[in-house]
């Protein structure tokens, strides 16, 4: 069946694509059509990448040339790709229905029906090339369309600046990839994944090494480790906001996937110590990206940062797993690698909620700046419910889905101990111990926006006219928070499903399975005795929360209504409140070696500089990064560019004379090379 | 067959004067003597289309033959003059190199071209003649356009090298296809026409044509 399935999914996206162009006069009907298609080409989805993961891969030939062999092959691990994208897809397209109601009558909704449609189909057809010049091309198409995604609102100079800094990183990474598979071509003799994957594991060690590196610096600039992230925190917030949740949930996905094919599939494995790199790149990234993320005030931003870290949590599944797998332990490999596909899937989830609901604040109140929000709780319930929903997820509080898959990661982590190598022993807790770190930053993080952004009073007259915005953009968020609470309350049902795409390339037979599974949906990790029933959790800290309501309740104790924060103070405005900055206050004294500020102080004087008219403090934090990596090579870059721009006169004659000159060497060369 | 054709001692004549009609343009100082030594040259090389349809027997050359004489000896010498009367230019032509070293300069680019055909073995006999004269007509018009000033000049010496290139190919293949060479055709004269509207527009706008006053475009 699935022979149809696949190319049905190709040509729904394709007529979106198509249609929403032609009906581009009709902004409604453009709309409606592109996300229509969208939705049922992620069902279409849906059901195809499930029937592939309990059934056989699915392989499809488009051209018979011995030289080129183009086409596509899915396997268990696309196929989880396939699903997690699909899903994602089918909410937000639904979100979209509501979202893309903003730019009615202000934009091309056909245009951006159009890419819309083509970004999701370069992404499936991404997770499922079987040919590195197929993976080149469709890689480079989604890099492409998600940049005219970014520059959508490019009216705005700052999304034109976020779009260049897009696009050239992700060159950049693009370049690092083709390097790293023209290496693998060398030695396989053909550009196909199945030789690829043949013969990767052949090459000797020193290739494997450089590939293992080109791959992890060109894959990781799309997925935004740290230091290659610069891009992220820019571009995800110039996106209209479906598409942010998409790129964020989804997008940077697809660079992990291709991490996995390489480092397990292609180059089989390796040595310990690419394990131990992908383990720090993932600490530093989540570590920098939540802090960054703390101290971020515009939500979207902050979302970005938060990405960022999230990948991080990711890399350090991925991290252990490959240590696990290069030390010879393929149960523990495998549960690492079922850690971090878990929190892969909740991240797509819940990130791509969030994004949602901060599209959908953006949409009532058209502002990104958390200071200015405030008070959306009595505003916007619904969405407020959802985002907090999407607030316990991330933050990885139980019984939500982030729990689970940053429980199971600390696991993996800390079944170290059993390890004969010593540096593993001490490595890997350490590294566990800044998970944990970054755990409580993000939720530091989270409750900020929570707090100032939907409690206490308006800070704005944005904030005060919100209101819930439309049935569909609520659905689409729905859907997601109902998958946050299942997959946090219900992994029993879907880890033996990961587990079987996790045992296709680590190895590990079902004796092996890190698992076994009881009553009451408990998770057994058979090694140490651990167990974890999150029904039982949630039935726990539901019971807690009636108990506390019921004594709320029960003791009726009068209520006298005071203005919040009023302090006994006569007047309280939303002039009085805390404000996010001075929330996150404590976390930048804690880590300003790592913020390093910029603190500026401005005063006028009057006549006398003893009477001060008034006082200007300006404190900037710069991205570290940026000023202390990027900036010196972009000056390297321009001082060579204008040692070059020497030659370019701008006479005619002169670059004449360039051609003519190369002509006559050209001639001469031939003259005494052929005599 | 072909070394019994460019063998023929007319052919060599009509490649040797080709090759001194291309000298006048290069020794000469005003803008008429150019143009006329540009239309001197076209009917030579229409000439050359013509001897080599005859000793063919290919007759679609002919028309071939009549095409150039008819475009490049009397309409676009004709656009030429049109447009010099029109824009009121100066005749003297501005240089960057002057006369004799451009004569020298021309002799030597002649030099290298006759070396580097003979080098190339692929190509023996006598057509290596005209071959050698057309390249030296590349070249050469390349010169032209670095060294002199005026937009016109220009304009005459992507038009010689376009000659020298009709040279080249119909030394090679004994006249390509009449489709071809009328496409060809048909790109010269929109090309020549196009140059042409794009001077008037520099005289307009800079009211000059010297192109080295056009510097400015550079990032």
């Amino acid at each position: 069946m699935y022979n149809i399935l696949f190319p049905g999914i190709i040509f729904c996206f394709l007529i979106g694509a198509v249609f929403s162009i032609l009906f581009n006069r009709n902004d409604r009907l453009a709309n409606h059509i592109s996300l229509l298609s969208a939705s049922i080409a992620s069902i279409l989805g849906i059901i195809f990448s499930l029937s592939v993961v309990f059934g056989d891969s699915f392989s499809l030939s488009i051209s018979g040339s011995s030289y080129l062999k183009f086409g596509f092959f899915v396997d268990r691990l696309s196929a989880f790709f396939i699903l997690i994208i699909s899903i994602a897809v089918f909410a937000v397209s639904i979100y979209s229905i509501g979202y893309i109601r903003e730019y009615y009558g202000k934009k091309n909704i056909g245009y951006l029906g159009f890419l819309y449609n083509i970004f999701i189909l370069s992404m499936i057809l991404v997770v499922s090339a079987n040919n590195a010049i197929m993976f080149l091309i469709v890689w480079e198409l989604m890099s492409v369309v998600s940049y005219f995604l970014v520059i959508f609102e490019h009216e705005k100079a700052e999304t034109r600046k976020a779009g260049f800094i897009y696009i050239l990183m992700t060159h950049i990474g693009t370049g690092f990839i083709l390097l790293s598979f023209l290496i693998m071509a060398g030695a396989s003799g053909s550009y196909s994944f199945e030789s690829f994957s043949a013969y990767g594991s052949t090459m000797p060690p020193f290739l494997k090494d450089i590939t293992f590196l080109f791959t992890l610096i060109g894959f990781g600039t799309k997925a935004g480790i740290v230091p290659l992230h610069i891009w992220l925190p820019y571009a995800h917030p110039a996106a209209p906001g479906n598409v942010s949740a998409l790129m964020s949930g989804v997008m940077i996905k697809t660079a992990i996937y291709m991490m996995i094919r390489v480092f397990f599939g292609f180059l089989g494995g390796g040595v310990i110590w690419w394990g131990f790199l992908v383990l720090a790149i993932g600490v530093i990234s989540a570590l920098l990206g939540i802090m960054y993320a703390v101290i971020e005030s515009d939500i979207k931003r902050m979302l970005a940062f938060s990405s960022i870290e999230n990948i991080g949590i990711i890399l350090i599944g991925l991290g252990a797993s490959l240590i696990f797998y290069a030390s010879g332990n393929p149960g523990l490999s495998a549960l690492a690698a079922i850690a971090a596909f878990y929190h892969l899937l909740n991240h797509s989830v819940f990130k791509g909620l969030l994004f949602m609901g901060a599209g959908s604040i953006i949409y009532s109140t058209h502002t990104k700046n958390i200071e200015q929000l405030g008070g959306l709780i009595k505003k916007m319930p619904v969405v407020s419910v959802l985002f907090l929903i999407g607030v316990l997820s991330i933050s990885a509080l139980p019984p939500f889905s982030g729990f689970v898959s940053e429980w199971l990661t600390l696991q993996a982590l800390l079944m170290s101990f059993g390890s004969s190598d010593s540096f593993t022993r001490i490595v890997l807790p350490v590294s566990a111990a800044a998970l944990a770190l970054t755990g409580a930053l993000a939720a530091f993080c989270f409750l900020k926006t929570f707090g100032m952004g939907f409690l206490a009073l308006p800070r704005s007259e944005h904030a005060e006219h919100a209101k819930d915005p439309n049935m569909p953009m609520l659905l689409g968020m729905g859907i997601f928070a109902l998958l946050s609470i299942l997959l946090g309350i219900l992994p029993v049902y879907v880890l033996p499903f990961i587990g079987m795409i996790a045992s296709t390339f680590t190895g590990a037979s079902v004796i092996d399975q890190p698992f076994s599974y009881g009553v009451f949906g408990t998770i057994t990790l058979p090694a140490n005795r651990i167990y974890l029933s999150t029904p039982v959790l949630f039935s726990i800290i539901l019971i807690l929360i009636l108990i506390t309501t019921g004594l709320y309740l029960g003791s009726r104790r009068k209520n006298k209504l005071y203005e919040t924060w009023g302090c006994g103070q006569p007047v309280s405005t939303a002039r009085n409140e805390y404000t996010a900055t001075a929330f996150s206050k404590p976390v930048q004294i804690w880590f300003r070696n790592i913020y390093r500020p910029i603190r500026e102080l401005h005063a006028a004087y009057t006549v006398s500089p003893l009477i001060k008219e008034s006082f200007k403090f300006e404190l900037k934090i710069e991205q570290t990064f940026e000023r202390y990596l990027y900036s010196p090579m972009v000056d390297l870059i321009l001082r060579i560019s204008r040692q070059i721009k020497m030659i370019q006169t701008g006479s005619i004659h002169a670059y004449l004379s360039y051609i003519f000159g190369t002509l006559v060497i050209l001639m001469m060369f031939i003259i005494l090379g052929g005599s | 067959m072909e070394e019994v054709i460019f063998g023929s001692n007319i052919m060599q004549l009509l490649i040797a004067l080709i090759l001194v009609s291309t000298f006048m343009i290069l020794g000469s100082t005003r803008l008429y003597s150019c143009v006329r030594a540009f239309g001197i040259q076209s009917f030579l090389l229409a000439c050359v289309a013509g001897v080599v349809g005859f000793s063919t027997g290919k007759y679609d050359l002919y028309i071939i033959a009549l095409l150039t004489l008819l475009l490049k000896a009397a309409v676009i010498p004709y656009i030429f003059i049109y447009i010099i009367r029109e824009i009121k230019v100066k005749r003297e032509i501005a240089l960057y190199v002057g006369i004799s070293p451009s004569l020298i300069t021309g002799g030597i680019l002649v030099v290298i071209s006759y070396y580097l055909i003979r080098s190339i073995n692929a190509i023996t006999g006598l057509s290596s003649f005209a071959l050698s004269a057309s390249m030296s007509l590349v070249s050469i018009g390349l010169f032209v356009m670095i060294s002199r000033k005026k937009a016109i000049m220009q304009m005459l010496g992507i038009l010689i090298m376009e000659n020298g290139l009709f040279l080249g190919a119909i030394s090679l293949t004994n006249g390509m296809p009449l489709l071809v060479e009328i496409g060809v055709f048909f790109d010269v004269l929109i090309g020549v026409l196009i140059m042409g509207i794009l001077i008037f527009r520099i005289n307009k706008t800079f009211e000059t044509i010297d192109t080295d006053k056009l510097k400015t475009l550079i990032g």
